[in-house]
């Protein structure tokens, strides 16, 4: 019950009340006519969706217009891979604009294998899961009957408004919809082959022709925020995969005092610069595992606006750990912006986990499984427990809902 | 998987690293004869070791299908020959207009070593060489299947080993084996594998291996991953014993005796109607606001340890 207590004051900041800010809640704001973004109640921004509604709702309703989302990636970039294109893949189905840079792979090649929206809508998949939850609540209890109206934990972070889409991991996105839209590819050894006269004086100048590159796509597309424009204008989503890794020409990977120790974050704030006069948002991954140089990881930190940290168990000794059997890694929300406002959105957990369940992505706040055994006895328990002391109080609510646990 | 993954298994760049304790040239060359033997083209670059010493111990038939750049004799191009190949030679495009200038079928490149490369050139430039000479042979014309490279561990920073990791599709780690292996001849060696596939898939394994003479390559088995785990499910095995097996009283209930039992209405079991006017939480009755006050004993390791009997 001390759980249930204390988690009240910190839900209810999503209960509806009467007092709404003026203009933005209507709807019929002028910045709410872009295609595939939705104003934020309570910080009066646009917000668009990173592709993946669990991590929106995580992120407090999505990115806002002119951040950076930067993903520190997985041991083998696995799953960062996958974030990358869930917010490239989006762009696609709300028909935003796209500019994608890479070292590594082809940015054609990186589009065709973007991931295929589900038919059936969002709607669709919440009603399923509103189905079910239903369905669960009326087999009544027997015994522990006084329970059965306490409201089940949520352990997918569900969002409240119908901005996002779901992805279906094993079908690649239809060619039409490729075909529609209007995207700019960044490869890196291409640029470098055309334009010999830069590379030999400066080592990073790989950063400095992408900022030129997304400059000019930004002042000559119109996405720019002082231009006045007169057509429809559009979201520009700017993806850059792997930087700072070697194939970037950098060192910082590879080296704890890299020659150009400020190559990055140069490129990083004058980045942050050009996004914040544009309609434009920008995911980045990097391998910070690999960055030798802790300071310089601070410093990325403090020039990016969230920041996500994955972790995965593939290859770890957590792979086997009971605790984590039903995950597939750790997300750490190492920081969220606090724009137009005084506080940043908090969530009311730090413990989330993310799994592929089935062919979707979804993050969940991380929990115990209930023990239905009888033979476990409390002592054999104790490392459990104790691998569990960072786990928040909801796991007792939690078991409330399964089936078989009547007291 | 080591078997499978020098039958041709694996595209792209394959890592072999090797330390003063253990040496991974022989598995190298395996992986060389292994592909030779499928036909492919072997292109050498060899920075190591003269080109006798590389061949030594093929077979004829393998020895023919290596194709050997001498990158040993003359490194920096002193002698002004001009013959082999010279350190600054190691670019992509030159490196592709000397791969397609000799063979056009699908080939496999082996670079024995790449430390060497690495401690004489920028760590940056040959990481982008080796990931994009594939690329680029192929817009020339020549398919390069895959890329094996030996790699000695001891030499450079953790940090370096990591990032060059990451670029390739395979590792490839030899050591040496801690106890002697049935069926080996006293030769065998550890590899731990490191496989990434390309459906996002990675698979590791621990293996032990011996080379056979002309390079063939033998798996022994498996290493037993983790012996301290496996105790322990010994240990979990009996526990699982039907206590209620030999008893000389009945615990157990016929049907009939059990829908007798469940038609017994127990003390905290109400009417529908009851239930129900209960679980309404009343709309204007008071409510209770629990305020935390300082001199309560609350236990939060385990708040209802009373019940624990």
């Amino acid at each position: 019950m001390a759980a249930l207590a204390t988690g009240g004051p910190v839900r209810s900041e999503g209960v509806p009340t009467s007092f709404q800010r003026k203009g933005a809640a209507g709807g019929g704001g002028r910045l709410a006519v872009l295609p595939g973004t939705r104003p934020s109640l309570r910080r009066g921004q646009l917000l668009l969706s990173s592709g993946i509604p669990s991590l929106d709702s995580v992120l407090g309703g999505g990115l806002a217009i002119g951040t950076l989302l930067l993903i520190e990636e997985d041991a083998y970039g696995i799953y960062s891979n996958l974030l990358f294109k869930h917010f490239l893949a989006e762009g696609i189905v709300c028909g935003h604009n796209l500019f994608i840079a890479s070292a590594k792979e082809e940015p054609a090649d990186i589009l065709k294998e973007l991931p295929s929206p589900f038919l059936n809508t969002v709607s669709a998949m919440e009603e399923a899961t509103a189905m079910k939850c239903k369905q669960d609540s009326q087999e009544s209890m027997k015994i522990a009957w006084r329970y059965q109206n306490i409201p089940k934990l949520e352990v997918t972070q569900m969002t409240s408004s119908k901005c996002g889409h779901y992805f279906d991991l094993s079908k690649p996105l239809a060619s039409e919809l490729r075909q529609n839209i209007g995207w700019h590819g960044f490869f890196l050894p291409e640029e470098t082959t055309l334009c010999h006269d830069i590379s030999s004086c400066n080592m990073a100048s790989g950063y400095t022709r992408l900022l030129h590159s997304i400059q000019k796509v930004i002042y000559q597309e119109g996405f720019g925020g002082s231009t006045p424009q007169k057509k429809q204008r559009n979201i520009l989503r700017i993806g850059i995969q792997n930087l700072g890794s070697v194939l970037w020409d950098d060192d910082i990977c590879c080296n704890e005092n890299p020659q150009n120790i400020y190559s990055l974050t140069r490129f990083l704030y004058a980045l942050r610069g050009l996004l914040r006069t544009s309609l434009s948002a920008c995911i980045i991954t990097i391998p910070s595992h690999l960055i030798q140089n802790k300071a310089i990881m601070e410093r990325v930190t403090n020039l990016s606006d969230t920041i996500v940290g994955l972790e995965s168990f593939m290859g770890s000794e957590r792979e086997t750990n009971p605790l984590y059997k039903d995950y597939h890694g750790l997300i750490h929300i190492r920081q969220i912006p606090w724009l137009n406002s005084l506080i940043c959105n908090v969530s009311d957990t730090k413990d989330l986990a993310f799994r592929l369940k089935g062919k979707l992505f979804i993050i969940e706040r991380l929990h115990l499984p209930p023990d239905l055994s009888d033979t476990v006895s409390r002592t054999s328990k104790q490392d459990l427990a104790e691998s569990t002391k960072l786990l928040s109080s909801g796991c007792s609510a939690m078991a409330i809902g399964k089936k078989h646990l009547d007291f | 998987m080591l078997g499978k993954l020098a039958a041709g298994g694996a595209e792209g760049l394959l890592l072999i690293q090797d330390s003063v304790s253990c040496e991974g040239r022989t598995l190298l060359k395996s992986f060389a004869a292994a592909s030779a033997q499928r036909g492919e083209c072997v292109q050498v670059l060899s920075f190591d070791i003269p080109e006798e010493e590389f061949k030594a111990g093929f077979s004829a038939a393998a020895a023919s299908q290596l194709l050997y750049h001498d990158a040993f004799r003359d490194p920096l191009g002193w002698t002004g020959q001009g013959c082999g190949l010279a350190l600054e030679e190691f670019g992509t495009s030159e490196l592709v207009a000397r791969l397609t200038a000799t063979t056009a079928g699908p080939s496999t490149v082996v670079l024995d070593s790449i430390s060497w490369l690495l401690l004489r050139l920028p760590f940056p430039r040959v990481c982008q060489v080796l990931a994009q000479l594939p690329k680029r042979a192929k817009v020339a014309g020549l398919k390069i299947s895959r890329i094996v490279a030996l790699l000695h561990g001891d030499l450079h920073q953790t940090g370096q080993l990591e990032a060059l990791h990451t670029l390739a599709r395979v590792v490839v780690k030899v050591e040496p084996a801690p106890e002697p292996v049935p069926g080996g001849d006293g030769a065998a060696r550890v590899a731990v594998t490191l496989h990434r596939k390309t459906g996002g898939k990675v698979m590791q394994k621990k293996e032990y291996f011996t080379v056979l003479p002309d390079f063939i390559l033998k798996c022994l088995g498996e290493l037993p991953e983790g012996g301290v785990s496996r105790e322990e499910n010994d240990q979990e095995v009996p526990v699982t014993v039907d206590p209620a097996a030999n008893l000389t009283f009945n615990l157990r209930l016929s049907e009939a005796e059990r829908q007798a039992k469940e038609s017994v209405p127990l003390p905290y079991q109400f009417s529908e109607e009851k239930k129900s006017s209960l679980l309404q939480t009343p709309a204007n009755l008071g409510k209770i606001y629990y305020e935390p006050d300082a001199a309560d004993d609350v236990d939060e390791e385990d708040p209802d340890d009373d019940l624990d009997v």
